[in-house]
């Protein structure tokens, strides 16, 4: 058993690749990606600013950046990433190709081959060109090593060009997922604070169907063909069909003071204010605002999850062992509670790994129509903004996720049901 | 999922010795009144949205005008002009009926609900944001469309949109599954790891990012979807074939020397049709819920597609307008539970397991 999770384990690197590999590659090779965007968004603001022709006009030849200097194309294109080649650049954000950070331009003068400059605090350096490459001194005369030279296509004069720049081997292997284009910060920072709320949501939402819908499939068993069932059967028939956020857009115009009934607040995850509240207050306002996502967080897996159990139920109480049970004089409720439950909730534990999964993967349009700032609409944002840094991390978190589910629903499934052996 | 109706199977199965066992489960499924019913009102439905440019239109289904007769209903674009109307552009019917009726000799017979799901506010006489009336049964929207007529092209394109998504993505996950099962081995294992990566992925996610990238129309939405969608199948065909292959009937059948292309699918598939067959209706149901979420994000068919995704979408910025987010998500629920409906009774047809209580 063991070796199998083992296994099941390794099995997730070349997993992992793969989907990153996939997701990588249409992400860079797409047309439209950050770059071209950018370039488009200085192109509008030059043309509101009314200086749309002066700077670098004329300048066709570097295609999608019409109307940009060259040097600012290229500038761009490294922040971005985009001089290198994909291989080295999936390589780099893996973190297994040094990444170049701290980069400054050199150029030096028409006829000049020693070029001095500010390295910041207070250190200069003198780099000078000789046949086989670049050199670099420090102000005693040293050869300084510290820094790397590599040289750039010349400028439209003739004039050499030169990048001095670090490297560092920084990517998700280290546990860096890069920094957002769009916020300026570490993926890992913007994505924190996000993160807990979709948490909040997932793990509550876990609970009470688990809470709900246990004891309802077992009661929908006992029970089974009476009004009761039937009645409980329609609504499990409609929350399956309902697509989650569709019930919570019914959800939020009739409780949330649009048209109808003004019950609940439209969307949010708490009040602004909510830093000021008493305790109870905060609980209480928390509440408030989680009980409409929740019920369309959770209707998904209710329908499913009810019926998984019933049915389970029902299965194992047409099996011998239960009429044994029954023969050996035990009673209706020890036979169900003990004999039968502990072999219906099989099918359920395997179940659990899908919650993990879930709880990003099915928040997107909840969370939009709730107005949620949580995990699902951070990556959602970042495909419109072309934020790839974050729509990488938040794909990492998301395949990793899935997968460790996956092991989970296993390991569960082998602890509910010790007949189970993996091989 | 439910176990509801209950039909003495015995007696049936006497009764009907010689049929076929599709024909057993045909009855059987005609016997469980709800899927049934549900069948025939959603067969119903689809088979008469396509007859909607006749019912529910802007353009006048017949125009007689200087003893000349003109079907704009067939005929397309028709200018104002032509008819003597004081308009830019295309012909106002609506406006045309009224002048007419005062003419003698001209006349306009309009469909029964004369409004199109494309004119907006630009034609004469439509407003923003009325509320449901008799006129506009479920009142416009945000540019004075009618809501209740793009509701109606909207279930028919819904409902196209996933049924054709369901056979294209059955095509290849079916075949993709059946050769897992059939030949094992090598080509198997590789697939199957290379439908664990797929599966990985997260789907709508994924969709956003390839639908933000290519601006998709209806069919190229319907190969991104089938992109993700053949895997399920795979998983439930594999097995099949895993199973059947083993069994005397396949093993005849290659001692006789028939190709590989004829076992899989003249022996073993008619034998394996029931996955197929059950999982359809939750497969369709699956794609009309991909199209309206993925239309809701914006990242659906290109507007002005009457699509339910986009007017809920709208609808929710209006929240006040509550017609415009009740109406479209009414239809998609009753859509939806319509389905349910038919594939819940398909499965109880074609898995007729009794649960028997003791006690």
């Amino acid at each position: 058993m063991a070796t199998y999770f083992l296994r099941r384990l390794l099995l997730l690197i070349p997993t992992f690749f793969g989907a990153t590999i996939l997701v990588f590659i249409i992400l860079q090779l797409a047309p439209g990606g950050p770059l071209e965007q950018t370039i488009r968004q200085i192109q509008m603001g030059g043309m509101t600013q009314g200086e749309g022709g002066s700077a670098g006009a004329g300048d066709m030849t570097s295609g999608g950046g019409a109307g940009l200097p060259a040097e600012a194309m290229e500038e761009l294109k490294r922040f971005y990433g985009f001089d290198k080649p994909i291989i080295q650049r999936y390589l780099i954000w893996l973190g297994v190709w040094p990444r170049e950070h701290d980069s400054r331009n050199l150029e030096f003068g028409p006829g000049e081959n020693e070029v001095e400059k500010n390295m910041g605090r207070g250190q200069w350096v003198t780099v000078k060109k000789t046949a086989d490459g670049y050199v670099m001194y420090n102000d005693d005369g040293s050869i300084n090593s510290d820094w790397l030279i590599r040289p750039l296509d010349p400028a439209e004069d003739g004039a050499a060009r030169a990048l001095v720049y670090k490297t560092k081997l920084s990517g998700i292997l280290t546990g860096d997922l890069g920094t957002s284009y769009t916020y300026m910060q570490p993926v890992l920072d913007v994505m924190k604070p996000r993160f807990k709320i979709s948490i909040f949501f997932g793990i509550s939402g876990f609970l009470i169907s688990y809470i709900v819908c246990i004891p309802l499939g077992i009661a929908k068993a006992l029970r089974h063909g009476s009004p009761f069932d039937l009645f409980s059967s329609v609504i499990v028939f409609i929350a399956y069909s309902i697509p989650g956020w569709a019930l919570g857009a019914v959800l939020l115009l009739l409780l949330g003071g649009g048209s109808f009934w003004d019950v609940f607040p439209l969307g949010g995850f708490r009040s602004e204010n909510w830093e000021y509240l008493s305790l109870w207050g905060k609980v209480m306002d928390q509440l408030y605002h989680a009980v409409l996502p929740m019920i369309a967080w959770t209707i998904g897996s209710f329908a499913t999850l009810t019926v998984l159990m019933k049915n389970s139920i029902i299965e194992n109480m047409s099996q011998d062992y239960i009429r044994t049970a029954f023969s050996k004089g035990l009673t209706e409720k020890r036979v169900i509670w003990i004999h039968a439950l502990r072999n219906s909730v099989i099918p359920i534990a395997s179940y659990i790994g899908n919650v993990i999964g879930v709880l990003l993967a099915g928040s997107y349009l909840i969370e939009l129509v709730f107005n949620i700032d949580g995990f699902g609409k951070l990556g959602y944002q970042a495909v419109l903004d072309r934020d790839y840094p974050i729509v990488m991390g938040f794909l990492v978190i998301a395949v990793l996720l899935r997968l460790i589910g996956n092991i989970l629903s296993d390991i569960a499934l082998a602890t509910v049901d010790p007949r189970i052996r993996f091989k | 999922m439910e176990n509801t109706a209950t039909v003495d199977q015995a007696a049936t199965a006497q009764q009907q010795i010689s049929l076929s066992v599709l024909k057993k489960r045909w009855l059987k499924f005609k016997s469980i009144k709800r899927g049934y019913y549900a069948f025939i009102i959603l067969i119903t439905a689809y088979i008469i949205s396509f007859f909607l440019p006749l019912l529910i239109n802007n353009r006048a289904l017949v125009v007689k005008y200087e003893g000349d007769i003109w079907f704009p209903v067939f005929q397309g674009y028709i200018a104002g002009s032509t008819f003597g109307e004081d308009v830019p552009g295309e012909a106002n019917y609506r406006e045309l009926k009224e002048k007419f009726r005062s003419e003698n000799g001209n006349w306009v017979i309009m469909p029964p609900y004369p409004y199109g799901p494309f004119e907006d506010v630009t034609t004469a006489g439509n407003k923003m944001y009325e509320e449901p009336s008799g006129v506009h049964w479920f009142g416009t929207d945000n540019t004075g469309r009618d809501v209740f007529s793009r509701l109606m092209y909207g279930f028919n394109i819904s409902l196209s949109f996933a049924i054709l998504f369901t056979i294209a993505s059955y095509l290849i996950g079916v075949s993709i599954g059946a050769m897992m099962g059939y030949f094992g081995g090598k080509f198997d294992l590789i697939t199957q790891r290379f439908i664990e990566i797929w599966a990985t992925l997260p789907f709508l996610f994924v969709m956003i990012i390839i639908s933000s990238i290519v601006r998709p129309n209806f069919f190229l939405l319907i190969v991104i979807l089938t992109l993700f969608g053949w895997i399920g199948m795979t998983y439930y065909m594999r097995a099949e074939f895993y199973r059947e292959k083993t069994k005397d009937y396949v093993a005849a059948a290659i001692s006789m020397g028939q190709s590989h292309k004829k076992i899989i699918f003249k022996h073993i598939l008619p034998n394996s049709l029931v996955p197929i067959i059950t999982y359809f209706p939750f497969a369709v149901i699956g794609g009309i819920g991909s199209l309206v979420g993925l239309d809701f994000l914006g990242f659906g068919l290109p507007p002005p597609t009457p699509s339910w995704g986009q007017m809920v979408s709208v609808g929710l910025q209006n929240m006040v307008k509550w017609w415009m987010v009740l109406a479209p998500l009414g239809a998609l629920f009753t859509t939806l539970l319509l389905i349910v409906f038919i594939g819940e009774a398909i499965r109880e047809a074609f898995d007729p397991r009794v649960y028997s209580r003791l006690r």
